[in-house]
């Protein structure tokens, strides 16, 4: 059952694990790394804003919430006590995809890591008082991360033309009135359904001794009950066959900007990769072909952008500029519309593509240089790459392999204007 | 066969520990104590001033470099934003690279290269890293400061400064420091249209000479590669480099206020009003009530396990997230509690603020609470272990702030050494009850009534800290 010691070449950013499934279906990660006195204990679950009801939105990220609200060995509270009373630190978060919870501990308290997470597993306090209190707390994070920040809202209203017929549609912030009607028994039927072991990864990095740790999280994790498989829906969307027009409006911005969307594979496909590449090509650093047209050359823009926010099912591959100068958004669109015409029609040169490539490199090492960032990726690998936890490994080498001509194949299949939304962001008055 | 039986007993261990019902009310105790170790890093000076610092980690085919100069704070008075045009204009090419070959230049190699009125970084995959420190080093030393990338960040500020008009936290941003500083003080000053249209090309030169200078300079280099490699490189690039010699400047202490003011700023759009409750403080990192600030300010608002957090967010759901901090170094700087909070409960918020900072300053906190916090700082210095520059911001701190050799050393020493009567005594001395100021930037219709009704006493300020004469308006009252 267990693998151990993929080490097979010679580079210096070979990430080692072991892992293995528990008979609760947990799927078990562990990475030793010696150099400092610390351990990340987190622990994924797949659930996801995806796997809400429609007329419950919201429920996942609510949850990311509940559940540090105490176990039937913690009082009310006492979960970031605990953690921080004990040297850690500790954090989750949420989205569409997957639920991420993790405690960064100096690593003589890995056991006490292990014993939180397994009481959230376990046996989770979810009561009324709790969610009275996190609905507050969630409503004002609604307001601090959208409401009130500029160009805040552009995903919502992007993701609810994009992925019509979609969970998509919704932001994993959800609805109030949602959380408001949610009755106490719904949110338990939620907890049941998918925080079971045999729907999440535990993956622990850092000073740790393998045998032991495996002992430990016997200790800890051997209880909790298996649950019913997970069963997700395959959403078959229309595809887009005509442009779509919307505007949306803020009132904390006084600076409009242009979007354009683009649905396209999701994160394990190999065209996800391509429009990574597509990316840095367009917007990654000052020699990138929007930044030097639209900032430094013609000086019509403040910002330029693109990006592939890849999801799980689907992706949203989005260009955006702000005008510098009062230029109109019609010419900004029709600028990064001329660029990607140009990466449909000629091959990018040579020099280029080793640019991308290194520049991925760049970006691929220092992602691992820290244990928490590293039991997630490794987590995201078994996650979201058919199980592949090795994925981390294999991801510099498929980058290294995408052609030129793929590159100028996928800006083809994908970044046509009758594919896309064009949303107008503008200052409300 | 001894191999056999080890293994025998390492098996029977594990069996023991499932074997037997586990009692999950007992929290696990914690394994014995790390042992915390750091190399100091190695360090020399240049002969034009420059300190170079090398921490050596081969963990990760990669290297970094930074070099910051400690000039100070700088008052740049009427033409406020030139150096922050200063910084933007060294990254717009060299006199041998327009800006279009520098960025490729830095883009080819897939690395970061950064410069501005500070300083500068680079950071690339080792095979790479001599190219982009080479790079640096050109952007901090050859600028070439072309008209035509001057009116085009001219015209980004400009567009930059309107595009923030409406953020609640921005306006608090530049607001918070502009009263507590004086706008004329180099932490309060902030800039605006007219003092970005006032500045020249010339300037921008000027402010060049003055400031980016081998004096006073810190170069650090953390990562993979060899001391003896990394002092080559520095005097490759930066030995022959000569620059003006900075004097560090002294500055007039500002007073708090005398009594504790309620200062507001409209801004109708907001949902949220950002509260923020300040007072400059004098902390040099030598002082001998450092590490219990340290510890006061965690119990009171240092995250989500302290008093604030607790009370504001856990208790009361006003806010996403209520905290404290304490600024410290050879400047006076700002202790500051700030939450954003709904604009309908602002008047409650403010009162749970002073009650946390009131009882900070008059009830000696639980023994729990210190050692709690105690525990925190242990664990936090273990985990910032993590990142291999952490030393080497251990050693520059000494050299710049003049700290005794061992001050890292002894560090979690003198933190575990404060007592809670320690605690009392600087949480009277720092955090400001009757003489600090309460910041709130919001949609004021939505609490200028509540907080009079609670007996404040409310001033009102414009979006750039000005005084607003008028009075309230009268469909504001009650």
């Amino acid at each position: 059952m267990a693998i151990s010691g993929l080490c097979l070449s010679a580079f210096a950013q070979k990430v080692k694990f072991t892992e293995y499934d528990m008979d609760n279906g947990l799927h078990v990660i562990l990475h030793q790394d010696k150099t400092a006195p610390v351990v990340a204990v987190s622990v994924m679950y797949h659930v996801g804003s995806k796997d809400e009801e429609e007329q419950r939105t919201g429920f996942a990220h609510f949850f990311e919430h509940l559940l540090f609200e105490g176990s039937d060995n913690m009082k009310r509270g006492d979960f970031m006590k605990i953690v921080s009373s004990n040297g850690g630190e500790n954090n989750a978060n949420t989205s569409q995809d997957r639920t991420f919870y993790y405690e960064v501990f100096p690593s003589n308290q890995l056991e006490l890591g292990l014993w939180l997470e397994s009481e959230r597993m376990l046996h989770p306090k979810i009561d009324e008082a709790g969610v009275k209190t996190q609905n507050e707390v969630v409503k004002e994070e609604k307001r601090l991360r959208i409401d009130n920040s500029p160009y805040g809202k552009f995903t919502e209203k992007i993701f609810a033309r994009l992925f019509e017929g979609h969970p998509y549609r919704w932001q994993p912030i959800g609805s109030m009135a949602h959380l408001d009607a949610a009755k106490l028994s719904e949110f338990i039927a939620f907890f049941k359904k998918y925080y079971v072991p045999n729907n999440a990864v535990l993956s622990i990095a850092g000073d740790i001794d393998v045998d032991q740790t495996k002992a430990l999280v016997k200790k800890y994790f051997e209880e909790v009950p298996k649950g019913a498989p997970v069963v997700r829906p395959v959403y078959e969307l229309k595809p887009i066959t005509k442009e779509i027009i919307d505007t949306a409006y803020d009132a904390n911005i006084q600076i409009p900007a242009i979007f354009a969307a683009y649905r396209v594979p999701g994160m394990k496909s190999r065209d996800a990769k391509v429009l990574g590449m597509i990316s840095s090509l367009l917007s990654g650093g000052g020699s990138s072909r929007l930044s030097m047209k639209m900032v430094d050359e013609k000086k019509t823009a403040l910002q330029v952008a693109a990006f592939n926010y890849s999801l799980e099912d689907y992706g949203a591959y989005i260009t955006l500029a702000l005008p510098n100068n009062n230029t109109p958004l019609n010419d900004l669109l029709k600028d990064i519309d001329a660029e990607v015409t140009r990466l449909q029609t000629d091959l990018i040169s040579e020099s280029e593509l080793t640019k991308l490539q290194n520049q991925f490199e760049n970006s691929y090492v220092s992602a691992n240089s820290k244990m928490i960032g590293l039991a997630e990726n490794l987590a995201d690998g078994y996650t979201f790459h058919n199980k592949d936890t090795n994925d981390i490994n294999e991801e510099l080498e498929k980058v290294r392999s995408i052609t030129r001509e793929e590159i100028r194949d996928v800006a083809r299949k994908y970044l046509n204007k009758d594919q896309r939304i064009v949303l107008y962001y503008l200052p409300k008055k | 066969m001894k191999k056999i039986f080890i293994f025998a007993i390492a098996t029977l261990f594990v069996q023991s520990v499932v074997a037997q019902k586990l009692d999950r009310s007992q929290r696990p105790k914690p394994g014995p104590a790390p042992v915390l170790t750091f190399a100091d890093p190695v360090v020399y000076k240049l002969s034009n001033g420059i300190t170079v610092l090398v921490v050596e980690n081969h963990k990760l085919p990669k290297v970094s470099a930074t070099y910051s100069i400690d000039a100070g704070p700088i008052t740049e008075g009427a033409k406020t934003g030139v150096l922050s045009l200063l910084g933007g204009l060294m990254n717009e090419g060299t006199t041998t690279k327009t800006k279009i070959q520098f960025d490729e230049a830095v883009d080819q190699l897939g690395a970061d290269v950064n410069v501005s009125s500070r300083g500068g970084s680079a950071s690339a995959l080792t095979r790479y890293f001599d190219s982009a420190f080479l790079l640096m080093a050109d952007a901090l030393r050859h600028p070439s400061f072309p008209e035509s990338s001057f009116e085009k960040l001219k015209s980004q500020s400009l567009t930059g400064l309107k595009s923030s008009e409406r953020s609640a936290k921005a306006i608090s941003g530049r607001v918070v420091n502009a009263l507590a500083y004086g706008v004329n003080h180099p932490s309060g000053e902030f800039e605006t249209e007219q003092s970005i249209n006032s500045i020249t090309l010339n300037d921008v030169k000027a402010a060049y000479a003055k400031y980016i200078t081998p004096s006073r300079g810190y170069l650090t280099f953390v990562g993979d590669i060899k001391p003896e490699a990394a002092k080559a490189l520095a005097i490759k690039a930066l030995g022959d480099w000569k620059g003006t010699v900075l004097t560090f400047p002294v500055l007039t202490k500002v007073q708090n206020p005398a009594k504790t003011e309620v200062d507001v700023v409209n801004v109708p759009n907001a949902v949220q009003s950002e509260i923020t409750v300040t007072n400059l403080i004098d902390l040099p990192l030598n002082s001998p009530d450092y590490h219990a600030v340290l510890l006061a300010n965690e119990i009171l608002g240092g995250g989500a396990d302290a008093k604030l957090f607790r009370n504001l967010r856990e208790k009361h759901g006003f806010t996403y997230g209520a905290y404290s901090s304490n600024g410290s170094g050879r400047f006076q700087a700002l202790f500051k509690a700030n939450a954003a909070v709904r604009n309908e409960k602002v008047d409650s918020a403010v009162v749970e603020f002073l009650h946390e900072i009131n009882v900070m300053r008059t009830e000696k906190v639980s023994n729990d609470d210190l050692q709690n916090a105690k525990n925190l700082y242990n664990g936090s210095f273990a985990l910032g272990l993590e990142n291999p520059a952490r030393t080497a911001g251990f050693a520059s701190n000494i050299l710049i702030n003049n700290l005794p050799k061992d001050f890292y050393r002894t560090y979690l020493q003198k933190i575990n050494a404060v007592t809670a009567d320690d605690i009392l005594r600087v949480s009277k001395k720092y955090f400001g009850y009757d003489n600090a100021r309460v910041v709130i930037v919001g949609n004021q219709d939505q609490f200028v009534p509540g907080l009079k009704k609670r007996g404040f006493v409310i001033k009102t300020y414009d979006k750039y800290a000005a005084p607003v004469t008028t009075t309230v308006p009268e469909a504001v009252k009650n």
